[in-house]
């Protein structure tokens, strides 16, 4: 168990880091969209290519943000009924679906994703607007951040199996009980 | 019985999938997982049902879904963007400095602080646009101040847990947008839409606060001259309110005449603005005693609010953003905002993009699993069966919007709204087209409905965050040090009834009286189109005109979300329908 344990600390501390980096792409996400309304406004200039890059950033966000929000379990859960379960029921729950729901649809999306970047890639294809950017990066997003969510699901896997197996204590395992947006506000608002 | 199976299998895959997300895992992978496991069941039982139509390489499309559909969309990127503005003006305690001011104003008349609950709630609403902050704040802030003088406890927590909730309805509100792409209809529309009904929502909160002051005055009292710290004076508030509108007369005629019609009228308000406030801030920072405390804070307080609500509304209607610009705009100005008054550190930020980030990954993936479940559903002619199920309704229209809006009530009470609007609104859009049902009247309504199943018991988020908030043990009266009693569930729930008859009431006249919504097919002209295609001649068809230029409406059918991914088209080539078809009219926009 010990080896995997490391394993999962790994990809915790890998999708931390990249989580953390990528939310500053917001803020420039944010500035370059207030930013062309401005210039197309007071110069009348206007670049497809600024366009594009608010979305290619954002995507960037949520694409390679998606593996750090299940660490952090911020994906959102149905929790009316699972709230009142044992704590071993929805960790049991967790474990069984992460194998059987969460790993085969991001091994899917891997597969399925992989050739579809590759010929854009291979092509350099761009984007058909005017002045357009080059469109693998932003492809590579969702093959990368499926390939993040996959690890990341391995690692939950692991931290669930060890935590029932009790060769994990619940609060190593980074687990937050931070179940939506709500809770998540409730956490930021100030407490002055 | 194979066959009985391969008949019905939209109705089982609908029940099963349902009944999935009730295990509590993540909505996003729930949906995926659904989707695809019916995805496999479907090619296998197409060749027994010819309604099926699957087959394996129909996945291959989902790359090019999530790419063309989901991350190029321009209308999602305001998703990040107004929860950004939102959690900013948070830390900068907008809400907090907007209470104070605001209780003080209105505090010597009968029923006060509960009137600037009210009012700040929706001031709020259109700028942070998040119910759990705003109800929240007040709960913090308001309901010491109500309960230290008196004021009956359902009345009070009520008022909060109704007043917080009008960040969902009150443009330029992110629910209304999200709403907007998922009907995919222009969400300048869906603005214009909701402008009366949550007025008249807010006039009917306003009210009712009258109604209980005149027939129980104990119930809602006004605060006690001792208690009013910035003293009276409200002349000057009027006189600088004329000063303001004489400027503005005067630059609208005089100064800026060479200015086109819009800006003139922009330029106009701002110059009358700016100098009212240049006023105020003088006054404070050099006691030039010109005004009365009272009214120097109410307009330092009230004015970056206001200018931030112009900065996303007012570049909105006049052409110059699109509504995710805007919301870019007023990210951008809560961000100066917050550095103004010193209430922005490096952490702070850092925290407000990591919860956004966040959000926005969550909110997006439960986007793409739901494009997964709504590939095999259409597949499998679940939207038929759907569509068949809803017109089908005795009552034609009638039946249909009551029923749907029982449905999204209850839903409403533990769904999250995000949920609601991937998973239901797309399934609602065929059959209510069908009836003939305006899309923009149907999502008002349904917005409305949203509404107030945030504040039905027992699940009502906007009653969770306040009683999270609000002691429910005795507590010591900071203010007057006496021993408090504790607020008791109960008293929250009573509080809250007559809020959730207005509510009812208000849906009631939006169905009965569609104009109070489809008014913006009159008004929508008043923008002047020729700004807006002149300016951006580069865009063609792939993004962006804040208007639907379309006034005849059409049926607006250019983002479905769930459409079926056209197998003409060259897979390679073809990642990003909108932008290959140049030529395209401007409605084609936000997908």
């Amino acid at each position: 168990m010990k080896p995997l344990i490391t394993i999962s600390r790994i990809i915790d501390r890998l999708n931390e880091f990249i989580g953390h980096s990528v939310s500053w792409l917001l803020l420039v996400a944010v500035l370059v969209s207030a930013g062309n309304a401005v210039s197309r406004k007071l110069f009348s200039l206007s670049s497809n290519a600024m366009l594009e890059l608010q979305w290619y950033l954002y995507g960037a966000v949520f694409m390679l943000a998606a593996a750090y929000a299940l660490l952090k379990n911020e994906h959102i859960r149905i929790d009316i009924l699972s709230s009142s379960w044992s704590k071993r029921t929805r960790d049991w729950i967790d474990l069984v679906l992460h194998i059987i729901f969460l790993v085969p649809f991001a091994s899917m999306m891997i597969y399925l994703a992989w050739p579809w970047f590759w010929r854009s890639f291979a092509s350099g294809e761009h984007s058909t607007n005017a002045g357009g950017l080059i469109l693998w990066p932003a492809k590579s997003f969702i093959l990368i951040g499926f390939i993040l969510l996959l690890l990341q699901a391995f690692s939950e896997i692991i931290k669930r199996a060890a935590v029932l197996s009790g060769h994990l204590r619940e609060n190593d395992a980074l687990y937050t009980d931070a179940g939506n947006a709500a809770h998540m506000m409730t956490e930021d608002m100030p407490n002055d | 019985m194979i066959n009985l199976i391969a008949h019905n299998l939209a109705p089982i895959m609908f029940i099963t999938v349902m009944a999935m997300l009730l295990l509590g895992y993540p909505v996003a992978f729930t949906l995926a997982a659904g989707g695809l496991a019916f995805f496999v069941l479907g090619v296998e039982f197409s060749s027994i049902s010819p309604e099926i139509t699957l087959f394996w390489p129909l996945l291959q499309s989902h790359p090019d879904r999530f790419f063309g559909g989901i991350m190029s969309n321009e209308t999602l990127l305001a998703v990040p963007f107004f929860t950004f503005m939102g959690i900013i003006l948070e830390r900068s305690r907008m809400a907090e400095d907007l209470l104070d001011t605001i209780g003080q104003l209105f505090g010597p008349v009968r029923g006060g602080v509960a009137y600037a609950v009210v009012l700040v709630g929706a001031l709020l609403g259109a700028t942070t646009g998040v119910v759990a902050a705003s109800v929240m704040a007040m709960g913090l802030i308001s309901l010491p101040v109500m309960l230290r003088y008196n004021y009956d406890r359902s009345f009070a927590t009520g008022t909060i847990a109704a007043s917080g909730t009008l960040a969902q309805i009150v443009p330029p509100s992110l629910v209304l947008i999200v709403m907007a792409d998922q009907l995919g209809r222009s969400v300048g529309d869906m603005y214009v839409g909701a402008l009366y009904p949550s007025l008249m929502v807010i006039a009917a909160y306003c009210l009712y606060v009258f109604i209980v002051t005149m027939i129980r005055p104990k119930a809602a009292p006004a605060m006690p001259a001792a208690a009013r710290t910035l003293g009276n004076g409200v002349i000057s508030l009027f006189v600088m309110i004329a000063v303001a509108v004489a400027l503005y007369f005067l630059g609208y005629h005089f100064l800026f005449t060479g200015l086109g019609d819009a800006w003139r009228l922009v330029a106009a308000m701002v110059f009358g603005v700016v100098i009212v406030y240049l006023v105020a801030i003088a006054n404070d920072r050099m006691k030039l005693n010109l005004l009365s405390r009272l009214s120097q804070q109410v307009i330092i307080v009230l004015v970056p609010p206001l200018a931030l609500i112009f900065l996303v509304l007012g570049t909105i209607f006049l052409g110059i953003a699109t509504p995710t610009e805007g919301g870019a705009m007023g990210a951008t100005g809560a961000l100066v905002l917050a550095l103004a008054k010193g209430r922005l550190d490096l952490k702070s930020l850092k925290n407000a993009l990591d919860s956004t980030t966040k959000l926005s990954a969550f909110v997006m993936m439960i986007l793409m699993g739901a494009r997964v479940f709504s590939l095999t559903f259409y597949g499998i002619n679940g939207n038929v069966w759907i569509e068949e199920l809803l017109t089908g309704l005795p009552g034609g229209e009638y039946g249909f919007l009551i029923v749907v809006t029982i449905i999204v009530f209850i839903l409403g009470c533990f769904l999250d709204f995000f949920e609601i609007a991937f998973i239901m609104v797309p399934l609602l859009v065929a059959p209510a087209q069908a009836l003939g049902i305006d899309l923009i009247w149907f999502g008002i309504i349904l917005g409305l409905n949203l509404q107030t199943s945030f504040l039905t018991p027992p699940f009502g988020f906007s009653l969770f965050y306040l009683r999270s908030v609000t002691p429910a043990g005795e507590w010591t009266d900071k203010g007057t040090g006496r021993i408090m009693q504790g607020v008791r569930t109960l008293q929250i729930y009573k509080g809250i009834i007559p809020y959730i008859v207005i509510q009812f009431l208000a849906i009631l006249a939006v169905i009965f009286f569609p104009k109070l919504v489809t008014h913006y097919k009159d008004e929508v002209v008043t923008v002047d189109p020729d700004s807006v295609t002149i300016e951006m001649p580069s865009f063609g068809g792939s993004v962006d005109d804040p208007f639907n230029l379309d006034f005849g409406g059409g049926d607006g059918g250019a983002s479905d979300p769930f459409a079926i991914p056209d197998f003409g088209s060259n897979p390679d080539g073809g990642s990003n329908g909108d932008s290959l078809n140049l030529d395209a009219p401007p409605s084609l926009n936000f997908n």
